[in-house]
């Protein structure tokens, strides 16, 4: 759908889902990293559990659908050859930090001169200005700041975060959305933009509906480990089961079939089935009207009743009669769901150490444009001599002293 | 002079409820496009059920769960069983650039607008279902929320403590993952649209979308046998991380330490208490072996000061630090009031309420929630008369059919 767009993606781990999204989606993306490779190439989890610049999966995950050159943007040839590839893209995306890229002669200035219609994407903690700009940033520290975490964890000890960084994906996949909402826009006025994306604002999104509680209701929503706030009723969502945990909450339709389990494994007694309208049984506790079981009742034989019985049974049975039931999965379990095979998610893709593994698949599926990962991850250099040398132009001793340190043959 | 909006002129009928599909189409909304959300009052989106709600009393209209959710569009209360309702959500259909539902998977073929019926009725339309699981496979009709996908993405797995059951991250997390890459993903569709007039059908699947997050995880899985698990604020890879307790009432600070460098700024930030000394202290692998003990230094440090002065004072020497804020401090932040995050605006029944604005700013224009969420079918004479072009006849006929509750 993108294809006829380039992306410059000047950014390292704080952005790079940015334009892998809109690779995904087409456009062609030319990755650009310093001689020394992104921050990315140098964090973790790594092949082999050796921390190698082509080892990183963090960086392998999200530069699909990426060529990659290198350019040491330090150097005047580096620069001057950056701005010549501006001058045929589209998109520059950058998570340098604000005035970073200023200070190298390389901000939205310099890129609009080189072609006046760049959208010009920035990715930084807290935005670009403002009294708290410069604040130093790590994924713990935007998880507070953005207030998820005050919702996170059980009451009785820290708030806490989910312990594999979120808030630079956060961030990314908003910039991939204000990328094409400013291009959209350029399309009308003729003008390039520049977007201005804060990671902080971007965890406030998963605040979901706390994060204006306060201005709303009075008072804040206060972190009650796994338990569902719905207003004035609190649903417990986990349930420790025979082999694990699952989610689970009393909606009609899952009462409506679970109860017939229930009283299949003589948890509750066969008067049950009938006793009660189950189908609307969740609407009526939550507008807090007459229900025949109380829910604290209904909870109680949930809890003995997935007690007996794997998260793996409950949800092919669930699947069967309606019944929502979620186990709470580790990759593992994840990478068993039927479902996702089903649908042909999993991609296989060959790693860096000619292994081919399975891999988190396209972003979604499209009748008329199918998506699909056309390359996977460049390795560091790859594409200098394809795009420094054949299509800029530039001869090796050029791209030799503009930072691309590994000239290679044409892959 | 009007601004231009990069959505002007785009046309969207929602059919979609609770959180997920309703933050999508709200980007189109705020952004320029004129977004129709179809409800009912029976029942009403269940968000409309839930708060908070306006100074604590319930009501369809005075709940946030749904007003933040849907801002800058207008409501059409339409019973889409009646068969006049079905009618009107045709004529919507054939005006519509853009459909999106996200009900259960087949209910829009029962109410007769599956999409093949809605591809012969506007040829090059965008239709986008999305759903938890997708539109096909044998768990396609899953009917769950955005914590069920959470559990069955792994999110759960990996947030809270590892000597305790997980607690899950906030509420519907995946709801908070899901509308930015599908909102890219209609955007680039549209674009499509615009430069070869072909539409087409987008089958989203929530959990699909949301496991990009976890990539590398799922890579490092099946290389190695490998599985992450929770670690409540712990860094596998730098130490001390945490969250510390502060003076008042459940107040805390995070504080991350990366670099060798930046522990010997948190150190000397602290006023280099003797317990830092510590030669083992000075390397990653030597602190991340005796956490709890630096752990137990820092909160001693923390626990007379507020959370403010321990960021400020952190933030001074050049560590990571924040406060762990609840939605009254970020109505105060300094930085978000910068950004003009927060924009009041005038709802027709709770009156002045703040809204959250944009994670990002574009140069050229005040981009921002353009007008408050709608009141339940508050719109339907506007959008019957003025965007479908109905008479007042066939305005009355299908309001005598009881087709708009």
């Amino acid at each position: 759908m993108l294809s006829p767009y380039t992306v410059l993606d000047l950014s390292d781990d704080r952005g790079e889902m940015a334009s892998m999204i809109l690779g995904d989606l087409g456009a062609n993306v030319v990755k650009v990293e310093p001689p020394y490779g992104s921050s990315s190439r140098r964090m973790g989890p790594f092949l082999e559990d050796a921390p190698e610049p082509e080892n990183s999966l963090q960086f392998f995950a999200f530069n699909r659908n990426k060529r990659g050159v290198t350019l040491d943007v330090t150097t005047k040839a580096g620069r001057a050859a950056l701005l010549r590839l501006a001058e045929k893209a589209d998109f520059v995306i950058e998570s340098a930090g604000p005035g970073e890229m200023a200070k190298l002669g390389l901000g939205f200035d310099a890129f609009e001169k080189a072609n006046p219609r760049i959208i010009y994407v920035a990715i930084s903690a807290f935005g670009q200005d403002g009294p708290q700009a410069d604040y130093a940033a790590s994924d713990l520290t935007l998880a507070a700041m953005g207030g998820p975490m005050s919702v996170q964890g059980n009451p009785e000890r820290a708030p806490v975060r989910l312990s594999v960084p979120q808030a630079w994906l956060h961030a990314s996949s908003e910039a991939a959305v204000a990328a094409l909402t400013a291009h959209a826009l350029m399309i009308q006025t003729g003008h390039g933009q520049f977007v201005d994306v804060s990671a902080q604002t971007s965890m406030i999104a998963t605040m979901l509906h706390a994060r204006l509680a306060h201005a709303i209701q009075g008072s804040d929503m206060e972190r009650a480990g796994s338990v569902l706030q719905a207003g004035a009723i609190e649903l417990p969502l986990v349930h420790e089961c025979a082999d694990g945990y699952v989610v689970l909450i009393p909606t009609g339709a899952t009462m409506t079939g679970m109860v017939p389990w229930m009283v299949e494994d003589g948890i509750v007694p066969e008067e049950w089935i009938e006793g009660e309208d189950w189908a609307t049984y969740d609407f009526r506790f939550l507008q807090q009207q007459p229900v025949v079981y109380a829910l604290e009742d209904v909870f109680d034989a949930i809890r003995r009743y997935v007690l007996l019985h794997t998260k793996a049974d409950m949800l092919d049975r669930g699947l069967r009669d309606n019944v929502t039931i979620a186990p709470i999965n580790t990759v593992e379990d994840l990478t068993k769901f039927h479902q996702l095979e089903e649908r042909g998610y999993w991609l296989m893709a060959p790693l860096p150490d000619g292994t081919d593994t399975a891999v988190a698949g396209i972003l979604a599926q499209l009748s008329e444009t199918p998506l699909d990962v056309k390359r996977w991850a460049p390795k560091l250099g790859q594409h200098n001599h394809e795009i420094l040398i054949e299509m800029l132009g530039m001869s090796e001793a050029q791209a030799i002293e503009g930072g691309a340190t590994i000239p290679q043959e044409k892959e | 002079m009007t601004t231009t909006l990069p959505f002007d002129g785009i046309k969207v009928a929602d059919f979609a409820w609770i959180w997920a599909a309703p933050t999508t189409s709200k980007y189109f909304a705020d952004h320029g496009a004129t977004v129709v959300r179809v409800e009912t009052e029976s029942p009403p989106d269940l968000v409309r059920t839930v708060g908070p709600f306006k100074d604590g009393e319930p009501g369809t209209n005075r709940s946030h769960s749904f007003g933040d959710f849907n801002t800058s569009k207008y409501s059409l209360s339409l019973d889409l069983k009646n068969p006049q309702g079905a009618n009107v959500a045709r004529r919507l259909i054939g005006w519509a650039d853009i459909v999106i539902e996200s009900f259960a998977t087949g209910k829009m073929d029962d109410l007769g607008i599956g999409y093949e019926t809605v591809k012969k009725l506007n040829p090059s339309v965008i239709m986008v279902s999305t759903s938890l699981m997708g539109q096909t496979g044998l768990a396609s009709t899953y009917a769950g929320f955005g914590f069920h996908a959470g559990a069955i993405a792994g999110f759960y797995e990996i947030t809270g403590w590892p000597d305790l059951p997980p607690d899950g991250p906030f509420t519907a997390y995946t709801d908070g993952v899901a509308p930015r890459f599908l909102a890219a993903i209609m955007m680039a569709a549209l674009d499509h649209r615009r430069r070869t007039g072909e539409g087409q059908f987008i089958d989203a699947s929530q959990l699909e979308m949301s496991l990009q997050m976890l990539a590398p995880q799922i890579i490092d899985y099946n290389a190695s046998g490998r599985m992450v698990s929770r670690i409540g604020n712990r860094s596998r890879i730098a130490a001390p991380q945490g969250a510390y307790q502060c003076s008042g009432e459940d107040q805390w600070c995070a504080i991350a330490v990366e670099t060798d460098e930046d522990w010997a700024n948190l150190r000397s930030a602290m006023g280099n208490p003797t317990w830092t000394n510590e030669d083992r202290f000075s390397t990653t692998e030597g602190r991340l072996s005796r956490h709890d003990e630096i752990d137990k230094g820092i909160s001693q440090w923390t626990a007379d000061k507020s959370p403010q002065d321990v960021m400020e004072i952190l933030q001074v020497a050049g560590v990571p630090a924040g406060v762990v804020q609840r939605s009254s401090d970020l109505m105060r932040d300094p930085q978000l009031k910068h950004r003009k995050f927060f924009r009041e605006l005038e709802h027709s029944e709770v009156g002045n309420v703040p809204y959250t604005g944009h994670q990002f700013r574009i140069k050229g224009y005040d981009n921002g929630p353009r007008f408050a969420a709608p009141m339940l079918g508050e719109h339907n004479d506007f959008v019957l008369r003025d965007l479908l072009g109905m008479t007042d006849d066939e305005i009355t006929e299908i309001a005598i059919s009881g087709a708009l509750v």
